[in-house]
Order: C-alpha cells, then structure tokens, then sequence
C-alpha cells in the first residue's frame, strides 16, 4: 500500500465535489459546534471565575469560622500578614415588618458587616448610594439593604422599617449587586447591616449558627501557598477554613465543571445521532462509488490501497466538517455574550478559547471515525465484477474483524478521553453505556418494526396507499433505519431528560411537603425549649414536633489521618457540618450495626455515625475521628452506625456523639414542626412574636425556590437535547432526500398503473408519519427506561411517568419525519413518468 | 505452442436470493501465448463470465485457472490485483472510466499503482498511440462513446500486458467507431506481440480472431480456427 497512491487517488477523486456530503458535513459541524459552544462557554466561566476570584472572595484571601468569631490570637496573624481585613458574619435570621397588631415575616441570609467591607469591587445599590450612607440609617436607626425578593415579599418601600431580633433597622436601599456574591443558590434572599448595628439584636449569642468571614487584603504578589500553609499550621486545628483568589468561588467552580461535563456528554450524544447521519452518508457515498471502486480493483489496485483513498477522502471532508463546527462553535458564544452574560449568575469572558475546540475536534474526529469505518469496511466487499453484474444477493454480514476492533478500540478512547476530560468515570460510563445501548435497542427496534409490518396479513386492508407505505417500511433498510435511529436517539434523549425533569419536580413539589415538615426552626436557645414545646404541643394543628441540640463542626482528622486523605472531596468533611448529641437514644433511630452507648454514659467519647455516608468514606467501626468544634478537638470512637433518610428532608445528622462529649459546649436546638398547611402562618407569627431570635425556614417556600432552580438547570440540558434532535431532524432530512431518486420512481410506475396523486401522497405521508411515530414510540420506551433507572438508582426516588412529556416526545416524532418526508415528496408528484422510466432505461 | 492461460474443469455458480445459479459448467480451455481468441455466443451463455474468470476479477468455484503458470485460484484477491497490474489488460463494453479523472489520469492509473516513476509520460504515449493526446486534459463525460473506449484501450495497454481482455469492447459503439477500436485492438496485438481474448456478439470481429470459442448454456459448444 503507498500512501502517496492513496492520497493521489483521493485528491483526484474529491474533485467530484462534495454532492451527497451536505448531511454528512451539517451532522458533524452541528456536533462539533455544539459541544466547542458548550465548552467555550465553560471555559468563559472559568476564566471569568479565575479573574474575578478576589473579588468574588472580597479580598485576596479569606479565613472563616463556624460559631464563632477570631481569637486575638488569630487577628493578631491577620493584622501581622496583611494590608487590611475585613470582618463579616453570615447567617440565616428572619426579617419582620410590624404595621399595627399584624405581622409578616421572610427568611433572610444576613451579612453583618464592618466599616472595611468591601475591600474588593462596589455594592450596587438602588437608589444609588455609598454603602456607608446606607448603612449610617436615619432618624437613629441603623440602616439596612435588602434584595428585590425580600423587599417585595415583605411590601417594603425605601424608609420603611423591619426587625431582624429585637433590633429595628430602617430599609435605605435595594440591594442590586454585590461583589462578592457569585451566584443565587441561596435559599433566602440577602440582608446587609453593620455589625454595630446588629450588636443589640441578641441574635449572635453563644450557640447561635453564624459564620465568620475575614476578608485580608494582602501586599501586592503574596505568595498564597505559603501564607495558606502557615495559617493551617496554626489554626486549622481550632477551625479554620482558608480559601484564597486562587479559586475564589469553588462551589461554582465545581457547579460549572459538573454540569459543563455534563453538557458536553449531552453534546456527545448529539454526536452520536450525527454520526448515524455521517454513516448513513457515507453508505450512500460508497453506493455511488462501487463502479469506480471496482474499476480500480480491475486495475490493480489492493484492498488496502482502495480503503486508504476513501478513508483520507473522508477524512479531507470530515475536516472540513470538523473545521466549519469549531468556527460556529467558537464564533456563537462570543456573538451571544450579552445575551449570555445577561442570564448568567457568574462572571465570564468571552473570547477563543483553544482548549475546549481541541476537545471538541478530538470528539468530532473520533466520532466520524467510528461511524465511517463500519461502512468503509464494506468497500472489502466491492470485487471487479460489480462492473458487469449487480450483487445477487446483498451481503449483510459483519465488516471484517480488524474494523471490529478498530471500530472498539476508538469508542473505547473516544469514551476514555471524555471520562478523563469530564473528570467523572462513573456518569462518563453510565451515560456512553446508556447511549450505545440506546443505538442497539434502535437499531434493532428497526429490525424489528421492518419484520412485524412483513408479518402483517396485508390482504385485509384494502387501502392500497397503506399497503403501499407498510411495504416500503418493511422492504427498505435505508429508508428506515437512519430514520429510527437518528430521530429516535433524539427524542430518547429528550424523553429522558422530560421524563427525569418531571419526576425531579414531582418529588420536590408535590411529594416532599407531603413528608417533610412544615418548618425548621434553629437557634431556639435551651432555656426556650420548654416554652417552645409547650406552644407546639397546646396546638391542635401541629401533628408532630421533634428537637435535637445543634452545633456545628468539621471532621479534621480520621484515624488521625487528615480527613481529605482518606474521603477525598466527600460532602460530609467538606466545611462544617451538624452535629447532634444524645444520652439515651432517640425512639426513631434504627441502629445498622454496632451498640449505642448507655444511658448516662460519661466514658471517652463515642460517635454513632450515619452508615451510607460511612460505607461511602470507608468509616468502620472502632475508627476514631476528630471533630473540631467551636476550635475544640474532639476524637471519637465510631461504636455504631445509624440509618438515616436524608429525602424526607426531615432531621438527620450524620454524626451523633454521647451527650457528655458535646452537651458542655454552647450550642442551640433545632426542631421541625410538621403541622396542617392552614396553620403554618399562624405558627409562625405566634413563634417569632414569642422568640424574635429563632429563625424560621419554611419548608414549602425552600422548596419552590429548589424546584425552580431544578427547573432552570432542565432548561439548559433540553437546549442540549434540542441540539441533539435538530441532528437528528437533519439526518432524516438526509434520509429523506437520499431516497427522492426511489420515492420518484415509484411515483412514476403507480401513476402508470393507475394511481391519482392524492394517493401516491397518502401513502408518502403514512409512511412517514408511521416511522416517526414508531420513532419516537421507541424512544419513549428507552426514555421511561432511563429515567426510571436514574430515579430508582441515582435519585433512590419513586418512579411515575410524565404522560403529557410522553404525548410530545411521539409526537414531535411523528410531525418530524412527516415534514420531512413531504418536503421530499411533493416535487416527486409532479414529474411525468414517461421521462423517469425512460431515464431507467 | 506456449499455453499462457489454462482452464481445466472451471466453474461459477453464484448465490442469488432466489437461489443458486449455475453460470459455467467445467470448462476446459487453453489460451496460447500471443494468438487471438473470441468468444462469442448467446447473451447469457456465460461469454463475460468465463473472460472475468481468465482474468481473476471473478473467482472460480470450482476447477483450476492458471495465468502465466500461476495459479489464478489459489491467489488471495490482492495477489489477484497485483497479478492483474502486472500481466492484464481489460476493456469493458461500458469502457468504464472513472469520471473524476482526466483522461490522461485514467491512463496513468494502472501504471501508478503499479509503481511506475514515468506513470504520465508512458500514459501520455499511450494517448498518443491511439490518438487522443490531445484529449489528455478532458474528463469522461467531455469525450464521444468513441473517445472513451479509446482512452479504456490506452489504460488497458499502459502497463504493456502479456494478456489484454476485451469484454465486448464495440458493443456500445456505432459500426465505423467500432472499427476504429479493433483496427486499435488487432494494432497493438500485431505490434506487442500481447495475447487477445475478446468476448464479442460479431461474426465480422470474431473472423479477424485466430480462434473462436463458443459458448451455450455455460459450456464450450465449439471451438474453431478462424481459417476453418
């Protein structure tokens, strides 16, 4: 084989330009575009997150504390390494407004701050305004700024008045902008005060969850990795957190890569549907090509020789394909950036970014490798005697083994290279897995729909353009398996995602207040349990009420091993947690393995922890883990683990320790009230009137606000899987124009014999709308498929189907291939049959 | 007289969908070295078949074919085609260029395949040999019926093959312009000293053949000298 013989032969035969390639081009560059927008657009993110991380931080660095505020000791660094530092508390209150006996109230996210804040960037405030001006107040009350949402749902104007605790501040602006907030993920709308201001409010006494932020301003070029290391060294053990501009928001950092990797698996299932366009192509391609194919082989020229030439004359068309993708990809998120910028809760900067259109090149070039050689493996098929005799029999084996392998061997690194990019093995294979499962049930399900239809007793049905429409089906491989495949793999997808989105919803909206409880109430003080308890139990509407002592701490160590060593990035050592402390143990609490400590138990201190959290980190029983809490170490035995149920949304901790352990350090109580949705108001009113510190969080509005971001995020995956069917719509639109030559010729020898025009399109249009329908029917079975699968294992939820999602995926199917089959098939009405059969001749 | 391709007993049978069909019953044929031969016969005797078997391009399914002392059957299909470039010219009646060619690539193509530095030069002189080396530059559909047909003799007779195959090389061809094929035909015969086997459906061209094979129902009905 010469690879100059081959590139010679492919350069002469490109010149035939790129008729037949039009769907082939569009399926790739509509792919690649996709998933280099997809990546662009994360790339804008994350380099709009990196340029922004002091600012999102409010400094350079930051060291923050749960409960508490810094010792002198630890201001004593702070003051000795920085310019400036800036103190702020956060934490959850309830904002009331007062007119006359009536009362309303909202949950607020707090931010106490100093004269020092920001130290980055501007608060924006409505009317415009310096932040001090705001904060200053008027007529002797400290000011305040409050977002849009709580100023509307609590109908205040400028000048107006609210209480957080028992101190009363007077609202002096809306608070628009605030430079180191990064994102609305906050369960309840942001209050900024002084801390001055908050000091008579009684809300930050001992036991109290707040956390403190110190914001430092460091010389110019600190050297962050040092400073880090000597802060650790000094304080972790009492509780710090340390987080600098190197990564200023991580939460949103990891939000964005999670759910850009996701995206772009989505963008990799749209490649996929393209790539039953680009085999479909190139099948069609080869067809054309079987004279020249065996010309050649008459010539001379070997297997090898013939296959290198069209495989570098697909690969020439493929780069083009590949090239025009990057463009689009590369060019729209730049193009749409206000739009973009607009809607986006992060910083970005939109410019090229090389990284993510080398991913999405490195997929396109993998993904039209895969689904070209399948059929450039037939051209071993093609012997000289095609030139005088059409195959007797079309061969439908298998292509031969080293394309089987090949053909593996790139799924295996096109799968490969997007785990290791997407940085999650585990969705990368479920999601692969899922998608070549998906194209087999497809490409069977063709099969089969074509086997049924032949089985059908045709004689009774007398309408022939039925008949005609079913044998077409059942008679034609390439008319029906792009069409089942493409759109199918489309609408699977959608049907998944509509599927998943609606039970998601479901679970949250509609099921979950009818087990969870009406509120959680923290920061109740001990000595108000009793007066708290009381009120619950005197209320006929209040069906259950349970309380538990709260404090909060951060597991440091396990087996005294730093504990990101041995649980890696696992939520549970990830910040602070709750913890909870008890002597006997509590009545609902089911026991998995282990023993709970006795009552009264005053010995070293024991842990019960929760045991799917444990299986997951690899905690067993008679590990010791060292909880800091409040700046205290506290290493505790694991003697027993607990089950606890987390999708209730009822309390559970994962780590119970012995009452001796915990109960001495200050701390408040939490509790949830399940009560009667008619009563929660006046529970609320009664509770806050009688303990203005306790903050309240409604369950029902907690849930709104998460359903509607569960909402938004299965917005931006359906643009995705919009993506996907626009793929697939051009592939049966390939389909449908690949078989116009056929659909004319047909039309010719029916009106020959007989057939009126309205027939001919009755049959047309039925065989169009039964494959689409049968499309999207198949996808509907692999979409409740999936989405069962991810609610039964993934969400560990209950599982019902969305009919009115199902109604639109088999119709969208339908109304898909319809058009595109009668775009296709009206020009064939019109041609008079004496010319098409002639031209048969 | 030297035998430059042997059938002893061969047969084709092909599978169709409706089932097997029986092309050539064992045919016995010796094909001697530089004499032409013409197999004529009714369509569907199996002329065109029993010329692909002679040149490899279809493979036996049973008997044995030598070309040249090789034995054609028991090559693997790209020994076949490296055998084929190196020994084997073959005209079709559809002549069979490819048409994102010109003609001098046409031409040149075999004799590239094969390796051949000079590939343009000797497919140049080729298209002069038969008259067209003025029509290098044109692609297929730019030349007549005729032109084509000459342009499939000079790729043919490019890389100068002991054994030239024609499978009805003038039968889409008007009576004087298929003349002008075989005048070209028997030329270069006469010239190069190549071993001619053509299938054709006329007398006249079968006559001007030093032998005539013919063929009925896929079996050798009689052979004749030309003379005879």
């Amino acid at each position: 084989m010469s690879f100059a013989q081959a590139s010679r032969l492919a350069r002469r035969e490109i010149r035939g330009g790129l008729r037949g390639f039009t769907v082939f081009l569009a399926c790739l560059a509509l792919g690649v575009a996709t998933i280099a927008a997809i990546g662009s657009v994360r790339a804008a993110i994350e380099a709009g997150l990196a340029t922004e991380g002091a600012a999102l931080l409010g400094g350079d660095a930051e060291m923050s504390f749960t409960y508490r505020r810094a010792t002198d000791d630890e201001r004593a660094w702070m003051d000795q390494n920085t310019l400036a530092t800036s103190e702020l508390i956060d934490f959850r209150s309830m904002a009331v407004v007062t007119q006359g006996d009536s009362s309303d109230r909202a949950l607020t996210q707090v931010k106490a701050i100093d004269s020092a804040y920001p130290l980055v960037g501007s608060v924006q405030l409505d009317p415009p305004q310096p932040l001090d001006t705001a904060m200053a107040g008027q007529d002797g009350l400290p000011g305040a700024v409050v977002q849009e949402l709580l100023a509307d749902r609590l109908e205040l104007e400028i000048g107006d008045t609210f209480a957080l605790g028992q101190q009363d501040f007077v609202l002096m602006a809306r608070l628009i902008r605030e430079p180191d907030s990064s994102g609305g993920f906050g369960l309840a709308p942001r209050t900024i005060v002084t801390l001055d201001g908050l000091s008579n409010s009684g809300l930050l006494s001992p036991g109290t969850l707040f956390t403190s932020h110190y914001r430092l301003d460091l010389p110019p070029n600190p050297d962050l990795v040092a400073l880090e290391q000597d802060a650790l060294a000094q304080f972790e053990s009492t509780g710090l957190r340390w987080r600098d501009s190197r990564n200023g928001a991580p939460g949103i950092t990891r939000f964005v890569e999670r759910f850009g990797a996701f995206l772009i698996l989505v963008g990799l299932a749209g490649l996929a549907v393209g790539g039953v366009g680009v085999s479909t192509a190139i099948r069609a391609y080869l067809a054309r090509k079987t004279e020249v194919i065996a010309i050649l082989r008459s010539l001379g020229a070997e297997r090898n020789t013939i296959f290198l030439t069209y495989f570098l004359q697909i690969g020439m068309v493929a780069s083009v394909g590949i090239a025009a993708g990057l463009l689009i990809g590369a060019l729209t998120p730049i193009l749409l950036a206000p739009l973009i910028l607009s809607v986006l809760p992060f910083p970005a900067v939109f410019t090229v970014y090389p990284l993510p259109l080398f991913e999405a090149a490195l997929y396109g070039a993998l993904t039209a490798a895969i689904f070209t050689l399948w059929p450039l493996a037939r051209i071993e098929d093609v012997r000289p005697t095609s030139l005088f005799r059409d195959a007797l029999g079309a061969r439908t084996s298998l292509p031969a083994l080293r394309y089987l392998i090949a053909v593996a061997l790139l799924l295996a690194v096109l799968v490969g290279v997007a785990a290791w990019l997407s940085g999650s093995t585990r969705l990368t294979l479920w999601f692969a897995g899922g998608v070549v499962a998906a194209m087999v049930f497809l490409s069977l399900a063709a099969l089969g729909l074509r086997a049924l239809i032949r089985a059908l007793p045709r004689r009774a049905l007398r309408a022939p353009a039925l008949n005609w429409a079913l044998n077409a089906i059942s008679r034609s491989r390439e008319a029906t398996t792009p069409v089942v495949m493409s759109l199918g793999l489309g609408l699977s997808v959608l049907a998944t995602i509509g599927q998943v989105d609606g039970n998601l919803r479901n679970a949250i909206a509609r099921d979950l207040p009818d087990v969870a409880p009406s509120f959680f109430f923290v920061d109740i003080q001990k000595d108000q349990m009793p007066g708290f308890q009381a009120q619950m139990d005197a209320n006929a509407a209040v069906s259950k009420v349970e309380n538990a002592p709260m404090l909060r701490g951060v597991v440091t160590r396990i087996n005294d091993v730093p504990a990101r060593e041995v649980a890696g990035d696992h939520w549970v050592i990830r910040g602070d947690r709750g913890l909870t402390y008890a002597d006997e143990m509590p009545a609902n609490t089911k026991l998995t393995a282990g023993e709970w400590w006795g009552p009264g138990y005053d010995a070293p201190p024991q842990i019960s922890f929760a045991e799917e959290e444990a299986l997951e980190i690899g905690i067993k029983l008679g590990d010791a883990i060292t909880v800091n809490v409040l700046g205290r170490d506290i290493t505790a035995t694991v003697t027993s683990f607990r089950e606890v149920d987390f999708s209730t949304a009822g309390m559970g901790f994962v780590i119970t320790m012995n009452a001796a352990a915990l109960s001495g350090a200050p701390h408040s109580f939490i509790a949830t009230v399940y009560a009667e949705e008619a009563a929660e108001a006046g529970i609320l009113r009664s509770l806050s009137e009688a303990y203005p510190n306790i903050t309240a969080i409604h369950v029902r509005e907690a849930v709104g606000r998460v359903s509607t971001l569960v909402g938004q995020l299965a917005n931006a995956t359906t643009y995705g899987a919009a993506a996907i069917l626009l793929t697939g719509f051009l592939v049966i639109i390939g389909a449908a124009a690949a078989g116009q030559q056929g659909r004319t010729y047909e039309a010719a020898v029916l009106k020959t014999m007989g057939a009126v025009r309205s027939q001919i399109l009755s049959s047309f249009a039925l065989r169009a709308a039964l494959l689409g329908a049968a499309a999207g029917l198949v996808a509907l079975a692999i979409g409740l498929t999936g989405a069962w699968a991810v609610m039964t294992f993934v969400m560990e939820s209950d599982f019902t189907v969305i009919w009115s999602n199902a109604l639109i995926v088999v119709t969208a199917g339908l109304m898909a291939n319809l058009l595109a089959g009668l775009f296709f098939a009206l020009p064939s009405l019109g041609v008079r049959p004496a010319r098409i059969l002639r031209a048969r001749d | 007289m030297t035998s430059i391709l042997s059938l002893k007993d061969a047969a084709l049978a092909l599978d169709s969908n409706a089932g097997r069909v029986e092309i050539l019953h064992g045919i016995t044929l010796e094909v001697h070295k530089g004499e032409t031969l013409a197999l004529v016969g009714p369509s569907g005797s199996g002329k065109s078949s029993l010329l692909m078997l002679m040149g490899g391009l279809e493979r036996a399914t049973g008997g044995q074919i030598t070309a040249l002392d090789q034995n054609l059957s028991a090559m693997s299909e790209d020994a076949l085609a490296r055998f084929r470039r190196a020994n084997m010219g073959v005209v079709f009646q559809n002549f069979h260029l490819i048409p994102t060619m010109t003609a001098l690539e046409n031409v040149a193509t075999p004799l590239e395949l094969a390796g051949h530095r000079d590939a343009m030069e000797r497919a140049r002189a080729e298209l002069d040999a038969v008259g067209l080396g003025h029509r290098g530059d044109h692609y297929p559909s730019q030349l007549s019926g005729g032109e084509q047909q000459r342009v499939a003799l000079a790729r043919a007779s490019a890389p100068s093959p002991q054994i030239l195959l024609a499978d009805e090389p003038t039968g889409n061809l008007d009576q004087s312009t298929g003349e002008i094929i075989m005048d070209l035909l028997f030329d270069m015969h006469a010239k190069r000293g190549t071993t001619l086997v053509l299938v054709t459906h006329s007398n006249a061209l079968a006559q001007r053949c030093s032998r005539v094979v013919r063929l009925r129902d896929g079996l050798i009905a009689d052979a004749t000298d030309a003379a005879a």
